[in-house]
C-alpha cells in the first residue's frame, strides 16, 4: 500500500519563509556591536536566546547566517553542551542540553574563549595534586 | 564547620563546569542577564546549607509532587539536597511524636535562621478544627513555626491565596499564609501546582544573596511572575493577527491558533509556563492545545468559567508596537525580553557584579 492511500494531508507544508518572525536579523547588529566591544576592550557579552521570542525557523535562519567555524567544543556535564565557533571568529553558539538531550538553554557568546571552556584554578589544583600523587607513586 | 556547597557537590562528582552550566541555565530562567550565571555560581559555591522546615496544611500534596518529580536526577534535585530539610511529613522517615520532635529540635537549633516552606491553606472556622496535625490546629502550628523563621515561602496557590479550599463557599474558612503572618518576609510561589524551578530559583537567590528575590504586589518573585502567559506565549502572533480557534477541533485549533476565545486566561495570568514549560521542558497547557486556567492567580477557581472568554481583550500589539518604536537596529534583545522593566538592560552591556543583581 502506498502512503497516498492513507487519508492524511499535511496542513503546514514547510516552505522557505514559513515561521520566520523577523526577530532574528536585528540580533546580527547586536552581535556586531558585541564584537566591536570585544576588540576594543576585551569585554565579553552574550545573548540569551531562550529569553527571546524566536521560532525554530528564526533560530535556523540565524544559525545558517552565522555558519560554522573551525572549533567545536563538546562538554559532557549533566548532559551534553556544545560550544561551536561560528564563521565569525569570536562568536560562539552555545547550546546546553540535559541528560535526556533536550535543549535547556541557548546562548550566543561573544568572547575570545567561552568562560565554560577555561579550567577553574581550584580544579587545576585538584588535578595537579592527583598528578603529584602519580609521580610520588612511581 | 559545614562544607561549602561546591565541596559537597564535588564529592558527588559534580564539576565546576557542570555547576556553571546549571547556573547559566537558572539565570536564564530567572531572566537575569546572561553573564549573571557566573556571578551566581561563584557566590553560591561558597554558601552553607540552610535549615528548611516544610509544613503541609490543607493541601493535596501536588506541590510536593511537583518539586520532587521535577525531572529525574538533576542538579535541581541535588540543590534540594543542599538544604537541610529538617521536617517534611511526606518525605521524612520519622512519624508521629518523633516527627514532631524533629520539628521542634530544628526550630530550636536554627531559631531565627531557618526557612519555612508552607503548602496548603489554613482553615480558621471552628477554631481551625478542620485540619489538625498531632492534635494541634494548622493555624497554631503555623504561628509557632513562623516565629523563628528567617523567611516564609508559600508554595502553591493554596498557601499563597487560599486556593481551592478557599473556593466559594469556603466551608472551612480557608485563608493564605499572608492572611495570618504579618511580621515576616513571605514569598508566594503560586500555581496549581507551582513550577519546580521557581522554588529552586528562590532558593538559589537566597543562597546567593542571603535575601529574598524582588517581589511583585502579590508577593511573587518578579523574575518568574513578571510577565503574563500571553506576553510570552508562542501563539501570541496569532492573537495579534486575529486568528483564533473557535472550538477545540476546528481548523484554527489544528493550525495552532490563539485559544483566547476558548477561555484562555493567559492575558491576565502571571506565570512562567510559556518559557519554562513542564515535565522537563516537554510541553505546557497551551502547547498541548488547551487554554491557560490561570491557576497562579488569586481565586482562579471562582473566576467565572474556564471556557468563557475574557471580556476585555488584552492590549493587542503592545509588544510589536514597542519593538517598532525602538527600531530594528536597537536589538530585539532589549525590547522583547522585557529586561528594561527589570532594570537589567542597562547592565547587560557591562560586567555584572553581585551588587548589580541585588535589589
Amino acid at each position: 500500500m502506498s502512503l497516498d492511500a492513507i487519508p492524511i494531508h499535511v496542513i503546514n507544508p514547510a516552505s522557505e519563509t514559513s515561521g520566520l518572525t523577523g526577530n532574528a536579523p536585528p540580533l546580527l547588529r547586536e552581535l556586531s556591536e558585541g564584537v566591536k566591544r570585544l576588540l576594543a576592550s576585551g569585554q565579553t557579552s552574550a545573548i540569551d536566546l531562550s529569553a527571546l521570542p524566536l521560532t525554530p525557523a528564526d533560530l535556523g535562519w540565524l544559525q545558517d547566517k552565522l555558519g560554522a567555524g573551525e572549533i567545536s567544543v563538546t562538554l559532557q556535564a549533566n548532559g551534553e553542551s556544545t560550544l561551536n565557533e561560528t564563521a565569525c571568529p569570536g562568536i560562539w553558539w552555545v547550546t546546553h542540553r540535559n541528560e535526556q538531550g533536550a535543549v535547556i538553554s541557548q546562548f550566543i557568546e561573544v568572547a575570545f574563549v567561552p568562560e565554560l571552556v577555561k579550567a577553574h584554578p581550584e580544579e587545576v589544583q585538584t588535578g595537579w595534586e592527583y598528578l603529584e600523587s602519580l609521580i610520588s607513586g612511581l | 564547620m559545614q562544607d561549602s556547597l561546591i565541596d559537597t557537590l564535588a564529592r558527588q562528582g559534580i564539576t565546576r563546569r557542570t555547576f556553571l552550566k546549571y547556573c547559566a541555565t537558572l539565570a536564564s530562567m530567572m531572566a537575569l542577564p546572561p553573564v549573571a550565571g557566573r556571578a551566581m555560581a561563584e557566590a553560591m559555591a561558597a554558601t552553607r546549607r540552610p535549615s528548611v522546615i516544610w509544613l503541609p496544611f490543607q493541601e493535596c500534596t501536588g506541590c510536593t509532587e511537583s518539586i520532587t518529580r521535577s525531572h529525574s536526577p538533576t542538579l535541581e534535585g541535588m540543590i534540594f539536597d543542599m538544604i537541610s530539610l529538617d521536617y517534611q511529613e511526606t518525605l521524612m522517615a520519622a512519624a508521629g511524636h518523633q516527627a514532631e520532635e524533629a520539628r521542634h529540635a530544628a526550630m530550636k537549633d536554627n531559631a531565627g535562621k531557618y526557612l519555612l516552606v508552607v503548602d496548603g491553606s489554613i482553615p480558621l472556622e471552628l477554631d481551625g478544627a478542620y485540619s489538625c496535625i498531632g492534635g494541634r490546629s494548622n493555624v497554631d502550628i503555623l504561628k509557632e513555626a513562623a516565629k523563628g523563621a528567617a523567611a516564609i515561602i508559600a508554595m502553591g496557590s493554596c498557601a499563597s491565596y487560599g486556593g481551592i479550599p478557599k473556593a466559594n463557599p469556603n466551608p472551612t474558612g480557608a485563608v493564605s499564609v499572608s492572611d495570618i503572618i504579618k511580621d515576616k518576609p513571605i514569598v508566594n510561589i503560586p500555581g496549581c501546582p507551582p513550577i519546580p524551578v521557581v522554588m529552586t530559583g528562590v532558593l538559589a537567590h537566597y543562597l546567593t544573596f542571603g535575601s529574598l528575590p524582588e517581589l511583585d504586589e502579590k508577593g511573587r518573585p518578579k523574575a518568574f511572575f513578571g510577565e503574563t502567559i500571553h506576553d510570552r506565549c508562542y501563539r501570541r502572533p496569532f492573537y495579534d493577527q486575529g486568528k483564533f480557534a473557535k472550538t477545540f477541533d476546528d481548523e484554527g485549533a489544528r493550525q495552532g491558533w490563539c485559544l483566547f476565545e476558548l477561555g484562555c486566561k493567559g492575558p491576565v495570568t502571571y506565570n512562567a509556563c510559556a518559557t519554562v514549560k513542564w515535565n522537563g521542558g516537554t510541553s505546557w497547557p497551551v502547547e498541548s492545545g488547551h487554554g491557560c486556567l490561570g491557576c497562579s492567580e488569586p481565586d482562579f477557581w471562582d473566576a467565572g468559567g474556564f471556557y468563557k472568554a475574557l471580556s476585555v481583550p488584552a492590549d493587542p500589539l503592545k509588544i510589536g508596537a514597542a519593538a517598532a518604536l525602538v527600531g530594528a537596529g536597537a536589538g530585539v534583545a532589549v525590547s522583547f525580553a522585557n529586561r528594561a522593566k527589570k532594570g537589567a538592560a542597562k547592565s547587560a552591556h557591562e560586567t555584572t557584579t553581585l551588587a548589580d543583581l541585588e535589589k
